[in-house]
């Protein structure tokens, strides 16, 4: 009879901090106290704050030490789990325990609960158990889908629900499923968890912490879209997940709730794992179906989309991570529920990963409309060592440049591209009054410059171009001329691109250069103001 | 296909839908600047030099890949594309040397012409390339990285029209650059040097080693004329200045192999060192001297006029002087035939052309060696293949296909190859001589509907066929004639002849020629005028390109007025 259950952060951060030995030590412990048969130990993935890891959780009492030693592990078991008294001084502090993540009365109040339907079982179940996602409602969607709903059905719902993918673009999910299914012939799910946006991981802590999540969507997308085979493209960095994603493959089939007639029903669907080499243009859409077939990773031509000629030149749909973790609770509760949450326009909820000059980084997720100043108060904790906001990048690398004007723009998709930023992906870079935009911009086109597939004229050279010109203004060598080019470089780069890399890659410069002008024109001094640039240290040596 | 209305800077055009903006434009002497588009490849949208705007479409489109939608309303001169145009073409010029002066396509080049037409007149951004390597490695032309644009014409010109997929890109963005095989120099790659890519590509990146300085557009002259290095009689543009040959291209626009030509046709005969015999030679005093052509064609007549004269021909020179071989000899009364074996009929099927191939959907290859033999033949099924065609080889001698094969079976197998092909609409049956009776009698059974292409072995079977001439071997003749054109013999043939009088009309030195009695010249490839029929039953035109050397004589007209002297 198991009274207890220990649960082990394991994402690669916490193994990297030493949380296989922790768990060592804990089962040590257990063993020589003879607890095997009432404490049973297990890994989770943890899905939220960064900076306190690795954490033990021990239910049923819902407690969350932080960050715990081998040490501190034996002395837990000792102590909690043996004698039953609570260890105060290595609770992890009072932020962590936010949401669903741990239930102690008490404490619940002191923090502020997120919204999570896409994270609602990451760090709670553990992913390597098919049991605790069925008995956390895992795979009721799909058999509510199989035994209630036409897919006709299923298609309608997420349609109503207005779900927008994840992905970075915020295209309608039931329309895109809709342009298949209006095709002729065989189909195709493709999950899109290539996930290289520079600080979004969003999808690594989904696909590690709630494996099943995603398996129950794909199959509930194939039974509404009539596709029989899925296709997951994960990031190659993704070890971890990649590892669990198969065996949960492998659990979900072995109860049949994956392939040939699930659970006795006339629909049929299988998962393959597909893992992606590490180019940041394979996670497009169009590159990301040429690597799935084996080819080199660069974008197609579209028309036609991949809704008509995707996977080996079939129907597909491709959609984000995210974007299909919404699917099951959607069609559990149903479009109404869902649009409950969120802005009218953009219902639901958003998964964030923040990071930079806050107190606390980390993942959040929060009902669309949130503002930047919100997640930065409340889940950020605020700015970090008491320095001003000076600008926020939102949606990874390629995201625009957020100044403290649109600091309470509601967070969805439409109203950021109305005030001429994007939401993207959910990275959310937040920088303080420290922070050089010039060296921003230059250590982000570094990376457009190595990522670029190189297909197009504009990309290929353009960001080239572009590095260099960011290049001599931040060395100091820089005149308006450079500042002149680059603005131009910038202009037609985005107007010229093939792809949404090319088209996305001077958006740092362009809104940069929007509401920091003046800090860009400074370099052309040879002055930083922020004295970060190595042009600053040349001026010291010169006075 | 239906017709759709549209508007080019203002001007009313009709379409066809699903042509795209290009196309359209093309056709309506709109000229859109291009530079990785080609019309014999597939789209790219990757040089961006054709950006238009389209009223009522988010962004700029690529004209080569957009199509035409009824009542669309194009510019394609605007002046924020003008704008586009110059910076693309400034990051082109960025990006590696381009030093007009020092490149060999100045002139010619299509990035020149754009750099002028949108009035690049210096460099406004920075150049910090890198000096690349040059490959030299392959014998007819040369890689310099230096001039490339990455435009990949080369490269899908080597995987969809030569079928061949040695070309591809490594490494990515800036580094990105052109490599064959998985980067190894040229030369030892699996580039079996068919050109192609050297045709296409619109810079100075590839360089003809022939003609590389050799002369401008504006310079040279350009005569269309038919392959005559094997029977499919592809179509060639010969490039001459000053009476010099410069180089061979491929007709894009022409039947029956539509620009792709292989080695043997685009390379290997400007380089052909075989001496060549210029001067008509008589045999005196067992040494061969050079005579005029009265006295030659005297020796000749006598000859046939008063021994029993066997003629004997490799079916490699023109129509005309097949079908006056003939008469010559009926005239003369001795026998006339042809060197090469004949590939056996078939009692079903249709002929088939070349472009059949590329229609079918299914191939059967039998007895023949199309890669080695017909070259472009071979890479039309290699393209098939591509496309998951299935090809089925018959016989031991096939050679080449054994990747592509969807089957590989002896000719009693032949019958699987058959019931394969039973549900295909179109199949193709590729022979050649070496198809045996069982595998004739086992493909029967697809019928009416099979289309059949005889590769024979001799260059112009089909003109040897039309002209009555049959397969024969050395007889009991006093005199022999053979009429060899441009082609060697059979080694064994020599070893044959056994103190007959011994007439060649050739066009080289060889062994045969030595042993002569009588040698009359015959004019080269690009020196003739005339006709050949190809393996697809065409009759194609040959262009003299120029002119040959007085003392060599077309061998058609001697072969006339020998029909007059006896
Ligand atoms: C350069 C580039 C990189 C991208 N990377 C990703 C990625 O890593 N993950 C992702 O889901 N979508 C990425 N996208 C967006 C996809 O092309 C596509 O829009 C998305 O997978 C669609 O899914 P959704 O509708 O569910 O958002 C990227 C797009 C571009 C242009
Ligand atoms: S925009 Fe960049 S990534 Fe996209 S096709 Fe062009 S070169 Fe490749
Ligand atoms: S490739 Fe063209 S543009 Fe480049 S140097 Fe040669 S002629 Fe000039
Ligand atoms: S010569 Fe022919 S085979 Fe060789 S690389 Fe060029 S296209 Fe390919
Ligand atoms: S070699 Fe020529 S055809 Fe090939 S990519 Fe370079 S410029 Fe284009």
């Amino acid at each position: 009879m198991i009274r207890a259950r220990v649960l082990i952060s394991g994402d690669p951060l916490s193994l990297s901090r030493g949380a296989e030995k922790t768990k060592l030590a804990i089962e040590a412990e257990i063993s020589y106290y003879g607890l095997e048969d009432e404490i049973q130990v297990s890994y989770l993935t943890h899905a939220d704050r960064t900076d306190i890891l690795p954490i033990v959780m021990i239910y049923p009492e819902g407690v969350t030490y932080g960050p715990v030693t081998p040490e501190d592990g034996a002395y837990i078991v000792q102590e909690h789990l043996y004698k039953g008294r609570v260890i105060e001084h290595l609770f992890a502090p009072p932020e962590v325990l936010t949401g669903d993540i741990a239930h102690i009365p008490g404490r619940k109040g002191a923090t502020y609960a997120q919204k999570r339907i896409v994270l609602r079982r990451a760090g709670v179940i553990n992913p390597l158990d098919i049991e605790d996602y069925i008995t956390h409602d895992g795979y009721f969607a799909l058999a509510k889908a199989l035994e209630e709903m036409q897919p006709e059905e299923v298609l309608e719902t997420v349609k109503a629900s207005k779900l927008q993918g994840r992905g970075g673009a915020g295209f309608p999910t039931g329309l895109k499923w809709s342009f298949v299914v209006q095709q002729p012939g065989e189909k195709y799910v493709v999950c899109n968890a290539d996930e290289s946006e520079p600080g979004t991981f969003k999808d690594r802590l989904i696909l590690e912490g709630d494996p099943h999540a995603l398996l129950e969507a794909m199959a509930l997308a194939g039974y509404a879209i009539g596709a029989h085979e899925g296709w997951i493209y994960i990031r190659g960095e993704y070890a971890l997940a990649k590892e669990r994603l198969n065996k949960a493959i492998q659990q979900a089939k072995e109860l049949n709730l994956l392939g040939d007639h699930i659970l006795g029903s006339d629909f049929s669907f299988d998962i393959h794992v597909h893992a992606g080499a590490g180019a940041y243009i394979c996670g497009e859409e169009t590159a990301l179906l040429e690597s799935l077939e084996g080819k080199r990773g660069i974008p197609r031509i579209r028309p036609p989309y991949p809704t008509v000629a995707g996977f080996r030149g079939k129907p597909t749909v491709v959609n984000n991570v995210e974007t299909l973790a919404n699917i099951p609770p959607i069609i559990q509760n149903g479009a109404d529920w869902f649009r409950s949450m969120g802005t009218e326009r953009s219902p639901g909820t958003k998964v964030y990963t923040m990071l930079g000059d806050v107190n606390i980084t980390g993942l959040v997720e929060t009902p669309m409309g949130t503002t930047l100043r919100e997640i930065i108060n409340i889940y950020g904790g605020g700015m970090k060592d008491g320095k001003a906001f000076k600008c926020a990048q939102t949606g990874g690398a390629s995201g625009s440049i957020i100044p403290p004007e649109l600091l309470d723009v509601p967070m969805d998709f439409a109203s950021m591209a109305e005030s001429g930023a994007a939401l993207g992906s959910g990275a959310l870079l937040i920088a303080g009054e420290d922070t050089c935009i010039v060296d921003l911009a230059y250590v982000l086109l570094r990376f457009f410059k190595a990522e670029s597939c190189g297909k197009c004229t504009p990309c290929r050279i353009g960001t080239a171009q572009m590095l260099e010109a960011l290049e001599r203004l931040r060395m100091g060598y820089g005149t308006q001329v450079d500042l002149d080019r680059l603005e131009e470089i910038a202009h037609y780069t985005k107007e010229a691109s093939f792809c949404g890399l090319g088209q996305a890659a001077p958006v740092p410069i362009i809104t940069g250069l929007r509401y920091f002008r003046e800090e860009f024109e400074a370099h052309t001094r040879g002055e930083c103001p922020t004295g970060v640039c190595p042009c600053s240290v040349k001026q010291k040596v010169k006075h | 296909m239906s017709k759709v209305q549209l508007t080019i800077d203002g001007k009313s055009v009709e379409a066809e839908s699903g042509q795209t903006i290009l196309e359209v434009a093309q056709a309506t002497s709109v000229d859109i600047p291009i530079l990785c588009h080609h019309p014999a490849l597939s789209e790219w949208g990757a040089c961006r030099m054709c950006l238009v705007q389209v009223e009522g479409m988010r962004g700029l489109q690529t004209a080569c890949t957009c199509p035409v939608t009824d009542g669309m309303k194009v510019s394609t001169e605007t002046e924020e594309i003008a704008n586009i145009r110059k910076f693309i073409l400034e990051l082109l010029f960025s990006e590696r040397n381009h030093y007009c002066m020092y490149c060999q396509m100045s002139g010619d080049c299509e990035l020149q012409d754009l750099a002028y037409r949108y009035g690049l007149d210096h460099w406004t951004y920075p150049r910090p390339f890198e000096r690349m390597e040059i490959d030299a490695s392959r014998k007819y032309f040369i890689m310099d990285h230096n001039r490339c644009i990455l435009c990949t014409r080369c490269i899908r010109a080597c995987s969809e029209v030569a079928a061949n997929h040695t070309l591809n890109l490594r490494e990515r963005g800036a580094d990105s650059m052109i490599m064959a095989d998985l980067n190894v120099p040229f030369g030892e790659s699996t580039c079996i040097e068919c050109g192609t890519c050297l045709q296409v590509c619109p810079t100075g990146a590839l360089i003809d080693a022939r003609s590389a300085y050799g002369g401008r557009e504006k310079d040279v002259e350009h005569t269309q004329t038919t392959c005559m290095q094997c029977s499919v009689g592809c179509q060639l543009d010969v490039v001459t200045r000053y009476s010099r040959l410069l180089r061979v291209d491929g007709v894009w626009d022409a039947a029956p192999s539509n620009g792709l030509l292989c080695v043997d046709g685009r390379f290997k005969p400007l380089y052909d060192k075989r001496q060549r015999v210029t001067q008509p030679l008589v045999r005196k005093d067992n040494k061969l001297v050079e005579t005029s052509w009265e006295e030659a064609l005297k020796v000749v007549a006598g000859k046939l006029k008063d021994s029993k004269p066997q003629g004997l021909a490799l079916a490699g020179t023109t129509n005309e002087a097949l079908a006056a071989f003939v008469k010559l000899f009926e005239k003369a009364g001795g026998e006339a035939g042809r060197l090469e074996p004949l590939a056996p009929e078939l009692d079903y099927g249709e002929p088939a052309q070349l472009k059949d191939i590329l229609e079918s959907d299914y191939i059967i290859v039998a007895g023949a060696a199309p890669l080695e033999y017909q070259r472009v033949v071979g890479y039309f099924i290699k393209r098939m293949a591509d496309k998951g065609v299935p090809v089925a080889l018959i016989g031991e001698t096939v050679e080449g296909l054994q990747t592509q094969a969807t089957l590989v079976l002896s000719y009693e197998e032949a019958g699987k190859a058959a019931e394969a092909a039973m549900s295909a609409k179109h199949p193709v049956i590729v022979y050649s001589v070496g198809l045996k009776a069982a595998a004739i009698e086992a493909l029967k059974s697809l019928g009416d509907k099979a289309r059949i292409l005889a590769l024979d072995p001799a260059h112009n079977s089909n003109g040897a066929q039309n002209a009555g001439l049959k397969p024969m071997a050395v007889n009991g003749a006093d005199t022999l004639y053979f009429l060899l054109g441009e082609q060697s013999e059979d080694e064994a043939l020599v070893a044959q002849l056994n103190g007959q009088f011994t007439i060649v009309q050739a066009s080289y030195k060889s062994p045969l020629v030595e042993r002569a009695d009588v040698v009359l010249p015959t004019p080269l490839w690009y020196e003739r005028e005339g006709h050949i029929t190809n393996v697809e039953g065409q009759t194609l035109p040959l262009n003299a390109v120029l002119p040959m050397p007085a003392s060599v004589r077309d061998d058609a007209e001697v072969l006339k007025v020998l029909k007059e002297l006896i």
